[in-house]
């Protein structure tokens, strides 16, 4: 038992599980490709008569509400971490070999405490949500085909006859060499280790060889090791869900002090945390800060979060939290003698911040216009960090008086001679000397709610100019002209 | 008065949201007197505008929205027929030079020729204003000043309000500008769409011009509805300012002399020999054709060739018929079959000519149906030629004859079909890809969804009524459906012009190399009397001729011509439905008949030919017809006038020539108003022109005392014609080929087996059911064997076919060329001498080797994919040493079970010489019947049956019932599947290669179906997947 490798079947479709919980139990089937061409790679066993290869309207068809998805490579992530962190634990020498793939050499430790450990394991990762398989065996490659035949825990120690009946995509061929193989009718390891290894060289080359020494469990080189990860993450459940700040807080700390001391030991900062609260009802409550200065500084970092906290309000408990600190390299710029810049950015931020609690995070920031014909339609976005460069001047500056808005607009009643008006009654008010317009915008057709304006400029006989619209809320003055 | 000159349509594609039809109708509806339509680089709407203004009295106006080198778009009427000239000059020169879409005329071009035409200064993306947007008022005053010096007194500034932010700012400008320079100001609404309801349109195609949704478009939509056809008063409401800007539309109406009424088309000269005249050529030859057709010249014949020729002299038609005459000669010189076939066919002149193959009088055909004295349009003579390079030679033979710019293949517009439509505007609307993939398999290939309206069919593919966009998506699917999409090539239609065709209409390039395009479609050719000769392609003339060569090679020539009429054995076949791979009678729903209508004769299978057509289908004279001639029903008259025109028909309408004769004879319709009738039928566009004359035939018939009720039933088989009528004579001629090809199949079944499986795809089966059709025959068929096998399949004897290079998928021509090139020197003595002397690259010699086609080489297909993996292959050496034909190469590989072989053989060549694969997984499937059982079963008996499904079809004459047929290893099985079933089990019907169905069994009169009430995929794996004729 030199190597033993923990494999997780239809890792892909696993991992998303565990990130969804609302797939469990259900028919799901994972597809790769885009509109017509997408089909089917793995399918949950409750997804009947569904196999992989299958084209996504047959597979509908064959299995009424079975469900798609494409793979979260983030959530392959987080899985293949918990998986390699446990490989650790049986020895430090640990390679990640594919996804949901990981290999241990085992050499030098004690066969039966090791064995012990693997059962271990199995538990706590199903335990978990991983279905792990942990095979072991003379080779990386032996193990790898235990773990894949296994449904639990597989030691090889007769190697020729394991290896003689299993598929020959275990030894994993190109398409090319998949296609030649098909056609000799070659299926298993066995079929193809029975053929004399330098036919096969003649016949497929070097690539046909090295398939060959594969079917024989012999694998090439050595293990390639990894590090334990340098985490700037870290995620975590509450069983049960927490209602207020200061468990929220506490842990907040302790996984700030991690991160930011392991950021300090590659020598990064943080610019940005971003943090996500999970909550009961399956809903997630996401804040991106930015960080005033980028920094390691856990102070900082909780002054911007526990601000958040304590005037958040949710309509769920928390269940979850997920924490990222994005790393940066520390400022190297000396401040300038004659900089213009905040004179005091923390505070700047912390009180955007607190306004965007108070009156939510899309009513804070700087108002951009909306590519629409959509009277005044806009967007908050966040102040820029730099004053962007002034735009070239226009061929034709605008023309005409300064529009004074009035906030909100002064709806009014308004008589009108066939389309045009001729009186405006209300806060502002008296007959119409002059007009021009309608100006008319229309547009959203398709939407739930399609919006049509018509715009007037007016001037009263007792003076005044003003500008009136129409709409399918009324007649209302927007605004007076300077 | 106003008149609207500047609109486009919807065949500006994507750049307009109307059709020129609805532009018509509401110009006349707004009371306009005249309408210019622009079209973005083309007159691509104008013949369909120009016919539609002429029932509303509308004048139509031509004009065109040219682009210009720069990208700003000019808009030119045309005032003259010069001016005519001159635009088609410059939209064929630019298209010509540039690839599809992408034609541009420099402003050198449009200096020099611009006469005949008016220029508009344009809207927004005119080059006045785009350079005063752009650039500023000095830069349009130079753009305005260069646009004045090419047009002079022919410029207008135009000037549009549609309600739009600072659009008066711009609109001063103009004003400004035109009076400074002395131009005319000229209003227009810068027409995009017919009513404000069309601007949906207009913006969601603006999105696909754009490759956004309508969420992310942006200011890309339009800013209102402002931009639809407006009436004089609204125009001179928003000009009240400006009246002469609304007055001088009616000046520049008044300088545009130019309609499509005067296009000036002139068919080319024949030049006859020796200095005779057209005519005089024309009866001699056509005399001396009917000696040799008729024998003599007497009698009836001289009568009626005399009649003919006089009309054809009288209406200056001697020039067309030589011209047809010598291209159907150019093509029997070259040993290539030719026919005629529509009404041509009811011609004796066209049949002393050789350009047609039945014979009128002795089938009594109506002459009318062809020509006729009060006809304006050229007589339609469509010639079927073997598909493939043969009607490609034809085809450049005209360019050669005619050049270039002389000769075009007409248009096709290919328009929003259900489908289609759905997927373009649901992206539009931002639906996701499943959905709109869901929807596209709901309605695989075309199938009818006439039981499912789009809401139904929107809800299954997942956009149900909770979606607050669906409302929408369904309207505007529907307003997009049947708008011109994009321009295709018609399959065969070429026009022919005296000098340049470019005078007439744009010519652009084709996708095919080599081919040039016109900007109408075949009925605008019709409507502006251009002629059109159709040089089809037809699969079954090309299996034809190689039949008939094949035959000639092997010693045993056949003369197509001289073949026995009304042969026993020939209509054995036909009664028993034995038909597969014959022309016109193999299809499921032919099938299903003939055991009914059992045809005797050559005039049987006309009317076989015809009946299973929807028009017949539709008029509900198909089953009267079967009843009668079965001695069901009696054969009666509604009137006794018409015994004479129905009798050979038992009675009941089949015919359009049998709805002329009725028109002429019990309506009093006079020749021209026979033809106008005819035309109304054939025209698909405008269901009021039939309707006219089916008022005018009713009032006919009345006058005449022809009862309520016949005249009721006349009424509709007019309607159904209009559908999809049959002539007479086209189903004579149709008629030809199908016996010709039915007694080659029982008299030369090797050769035409062979012949059929040349000339794959066509037909309604796959070379799969072909090949095991020929198994049933008695014919073997023998595998691709690299020392046996041509590049084309062989006949070997009587009863052996050996299958070509051709059928193996994917084997490269050049590769065949090159095997066969070296083995004709030599034979191959191994696989390794295969290899070194062929230079088969390692695929293909692995697809050879998985086809069998080595057997010959080696032991087995296995022992030779061992031996063609060689490393050694690529090497220049290797391949110049020579070959040791005692190398052992022995395979260590076990031989292919036979479902491998199976398999291999479906994978490389489509199909099995051995049984049918359903043989070997029969004993999986207890209780399932085969089709052979099925004849002896009792009517009514529940059944279970599977196959492989080889057609899926659902006419839409059927009611939305579905025609599956399953193939097993003894025949047929065809079952009937109901809308309700159909519609709950789509997805399996269309998607299943294979399948199991279960249901009641209909076994009458020598017809057996299973009435489907259950499908499903099949359970068992192994049926390789065959392919499939699908709702076509």
């Amino acid at each position: 038992m030199n190597y033993a490798v923990l494999w997780v079947p239809g890792f892909a479709l696993c991992s998303l599980q565990r990130h969804e919980p609302g797939l469990q139990g259900k028919p799901v089937a994972l597809v790769t490709g885009e509109g017509r061409r997408a089909v089917v790679v793995e399918a949950t066993r409750e997804a009947q008569h569904v196999r992989p290869g299958l084209a996504v309207p047959l597979a509908t068809s064959r299995c009424p509400g079975l469900l798609f998805r494409g793979r979260d490579l983030v959530a392959e992530q987080e899985t293949m971490q918990l998986l390699v962190a446990s490989a650790f634990t049986l020895s430090p020498r640990v390679e990640c070999t594919s996804s949901g793939c990981v290999t241990v050499d085992l050499k030098g430790a004690d066969a039966e405490r090791t064995e012990a450990a693997m059962r271990l394991h199995v538990l706590e990762l199903r335990m978990l949500g991983l279905p792990v398989q942990i095979g072991a065996g003379e080779t990386p490659l032996v193990a790898r085909y235990a773990a894949k035949v296994t449904d639990s825990i597989m030691i090889v120690r007769d190697r020729g006859g394991f290896l003689q009946p299993l598929p020959l995509s275990f030894a994993e061929p190109s398409a090319r060499l998949a296609e030649i193989l098909e056609g000799w009718g070659i299926r298993t390891l066995g079929a193809l280790t029975t053929l004399p290894k330098a036919e096969i060289g003649g016949r497929l080359g070097p690539e046909g060889a090295a398939l060959w020494e594969r079917a024989n469990g012999e694998s090439p080189g050595v293990l390639t090791l990894t590090e334990p990860a340098k985490s700037f993450a870290a995620s975590w459940r509450y069983e049960p869900p927490v209602e207020s700040v200061e468990p929220l807080v506490f842990k907040l700390r302790r996984y700030a002090e991690r991160i930011a001391a392991e950021l300090r030991a590659v020598c990064m900062v943080a610019e940005e945390l971003s943090l996500t609260l999970l909550l009961e009802d399956e809903t997630d409550h996401l804040r991106q800060f930015r960080l005033p200065e980028p920094g390691a500084d856990v102070d900082s970092w909780l002054r911007v979060l526990q601000t958040h906290l304590d005037s958040l309000r949710l309509d769920s408990r928390v269940a979850g939290v997920r924490l990222v600190a994005k790393p940066a390299r520390p400022a190297q710029a000396q401040g300038g003698l004659f900089e213009t810049g905040r004179t005091d950015a923390a505070s700047f931020w912390e009180n955007i911040a607190r306004l965007a609690v108070l009156v939510g995070d899309d009513r804070v920031g700087t108002p951009v216009p909306l590519d629409t014909y959509a009277p005044d339609a806009f967007r908050m976005e966040r102040p820029a960090i730099v004053v962007p460069a002034a735009e070239a001047r226009p061929v034709h500056p605008p023309r005409g008086g300064l529009l004074r808005r009035f906030r909100p607009p002064l709806r009014v009643r308004v008589t009108c001679q066939g389309s045009s008006p001729v009186m405006v009654e209300g806060a502002v008010r008296g007959d119409i000397r002059a007009r021009v317009g309608p100006i008319r915008l229309q547009g959203g057709w398709w939407m739930v709610a399609p919006w049509a304006f018509d715009t007037w400029l007016v001037e009263l006989v007792d003076g005044g100019l003003y500008q009136l619209t129409h709409n399918a809320a009324g007649w209302a003055v927007e605004g007076v002209l300077d | 008065m106003y008149v609207e000159l500047h609109a486009r349509s919807a065949f500006s594609f994507l750049r307009g949201g109307s059709s020129p039809e609805s532009l018509a109708s509401v110009a006349a509806l707004m009371g306009l007197p005249a309408l210019a339509l622009c079209d973005r680089n083309g007159v691509y709407g104008a013949v369909r505008l120009h016919t539609a203004a002429k029932t509303s009295g509308l004048r139509a106006l031509v004009g065109c929205e040219l682009t210009l080198e720069d990208e700003t778009v000019l808009p030119l009427l045309v005032a003259s027929q010069a001016g005519y000239r001159q635009l088609c000059a410059l939209l064929t020169t630019a298209n010509l030079r540039a690839p599809k879409g992408e034609g541009r005329v420099t402003w050198r071009e449009l200096e020099e020729g611009n006469e005949g035409l008016l220029a508009l200064t344009g809207d927004e993306e005119g080059p006045l204003r785009r350079a005063w947007r752009e650039q500023g008022t000095g830069a349009a005053g130079e753009a305005g000043a260069r646009l004045l010096a090419i047009f002079g007194d022919r410029l207008y500034a135009e000037i549009q309000r549609h309600r739009l932010p600072d659009e008066e700012h711009e609109n001063a400008f103009v004003v400004d500008w035109a009076q400074a320079s002395g131009v005319p100001l000229l209003a227009t609404n810068g027409v995009r769409y017919a009513t404000t309801n069309a601007a949906h349109v207009y913006d969601v195609f603006t999105c696909l011009r754009n490759h956004v949704t309508l969420d992310t478009a942006g200011r890309l939509l339009v800013a209102n509805r402002e931009a639809y056809l407006k009436s004089a008063a609204q125009m001179a409401a928003l000009f009240a300012d400006i009246p002469e800007a609304i007055a001088n539309t009616a000046q520049v109406a008044d300088r545009l002399d130019f309609t499509l009424a005067n296009l000036g088309y002139r068919f080319p000269d024949f030049a006859p020999p020796d200095g005779q005249t057209q005519d005089g050529f024309l009866r001699k030859v056509t005399y001396f054709g009917a000696h040799q057709r008729y024998g003599s010249a007497t009698g009836p014949v001289r009568r009626q060739l005399d009649r003919e020729l006089e009309l054809i002299a009288k209406l200056g038609f001697a020039g067309y018929f030589l011209t047809v005459w010598d291209l159907c000669a150019f093509a029997r010189e070259q040993g290539i079959l030719v026919q005629g076939r529509g009404s041509a066919a009811n011609s004796a002149v066209c049949y002393s000519l050789g350009i047609t193959a039945v014979d009128p009088i002795g089938a009594k055909l109506l002459f009318e149906r062809f020509l006729s004295e009060g006809r304006t349009d050229w007589p339609d003579i469509d010639l079927d030629l073997p598909s493939g390079d043969r009607r490609e030679q034809v085809i450049q033979e005209v360019y050669r004859r005619y050049g270039r710019q002389g000769a075009a293949m007409t248009a096709n517009v290919i328009t929003y079909q259900s489908r289609i439509t759905m997927r373009e505007v649901g992206k539009v609307f931002g639906f996701a890809d499943d959905v709109l993939d869901r929807f596209s398999a709901l309605f695989h290939q075309g199938d009818l969804p006439e039981t499912m309206k789009l809401k139904e069919q929107l809800q299954a593919a997942g956009v149900g009524g909770d979606n607050p966009r669906y409302e929408k998506l369904l309207q505007t699917c529907l307003q997009v459906r049947g708008l011109p999409r994009h321009l295709g090539q018609h399959s065969g239609g070429m026009v022919i012009s005296r000098g340049n065709l470019s005078h007439y209409v744009p010519l652009e390039n084709a996708q095919m190399p080599g081919r040039s395009v016109i900007q109408w479609d075949k009925t605008d050719c019709e409507e502006m009397g251009i002629v059109k000769v159709d040089l089809l392609g037809l699969g079954m003339m090309a299996v034809l001729q190689d039949t008939i060569e094949i035959c000639a090679q092997r010693g045993q020539p056949v003369d197509l011509a001289g073949l026995p009429k009304d042969d026993p054995e020939t209509f054995k076949a036909i009664q028993a439905a034995d038909t597969i791979g014959m022309f016109q009678v193999e299809s499921r729903a032919q099938m299903a008949t003939l055991p009914r209508m059992k045809p005797q004769n050559f005039y049987d299978l006309a009317i076989e030919i015809a009946i299973i057509r929807p028009g017949p289908i539709q008029g509900e004279a198909t089953n009267p017809y079967l009843n009668r001639r079965q001695g069901k029903e009696h054969v009666t008259y509604l009137d006794e006038r018409l015994r004479p025109i129905l009798e050979r028909t038992l009675g009941i309408v089949l015919f359009q020539e049998q709805i002329l004769r009725i028109a002429m004879e019990l309506g009093s319709f006079t020749a021209a108003e026979a033809d106008e009738l005819r035309r109304a039928i054939g025209f698909t566009r405008s269901r009021e022109r039939l309707e006219r004359m089916e008022a005018r035939l009713t009032a006919g018939l009345k006058k005449n005392g022809v009862s309520d009720v016949a005249a009721e039933s006349i009424r509709k088989s007019l309607g159904s014609f209009a559908l999809y009528g049959f002539p007479e004579s086209h189903a004579i001629s149709f008629a030809l080929i199908a016996y010709a090809s039915a007694w080659l199949r029982v008299h030369r079944p090797a050769e035409f087996y062979a012949g059929l499986l040349n000339n794959q795809p066509m037909g309604f089966y796959s070379t799969a059911t072909l090949v095991q059709d020929a198994r049933r025959h008695g014919i073997r068929v023998l595998p691709v064997s690299v020392q046996e096998s041509d590049e084309k399949c062989q006949v070997l004897n009587d009863t052996t076919l050996r299958l070509g290079f051709a059928s193996v998928k994917g084997l490269p021509r050049a590769s065949v060329g090159r095997l066969l090139t070296v083995r004709k020197q030599q034979v191959f003595l191994s696989v390794q001498d295969l290899i070194q002397r062929t230079e088969l690259a390692p695929p293909e010699r692995r697809l050879l080797a998985r086809a069998g086609a080595l057997n010959g080489l080696a032991e087995h297909r296995r022992a030779a994919l061992w031996q063609v993996e060689t490393m050694d292959a690529g090497d220049e050496l290797f391949r110049m040493a020579v070959a040791d034909p005692e190398e052992p190469a022995l395979s260590p590989l076990e031989r292919m079970t036979h479902l491998e072989r199976l398999q291999a053989d479906y994978e490389t060549v489509g199909l099995t010489v051995g049984a049918h694969p359903m043989a070997l997984l029969r004993p999986q499937m207890p209780g399932m019947r085969t089709a052979e059982e099925l004849k002896r079963l009792r009517n009514g008996e529940r059944v279970v049956v599977a196959g492989s499904v080889i057609t899926r079809q659902r006419p839409g004459t059927a009611k939305g019932f579905c025609f599956i047929t399953l193939e097993d290893e003894t025949g047929h099985i065809n079952a009937i599947v109901r809308p309700q079933l159909f519609e709950a089990s789509r997805l399996v019907i269309n998607l299943e290669p294979a399948m199991v169905i279960t249901g009641r069994l209909q076994n009458e009169g020598g017809v057996v179906h299973v009435m489907a009430e259950q499908l499903e995929p099949m359970p068992v794996l192994g049926l390789p997947e065959q392919a499939s004729h699908d709702y076509h």
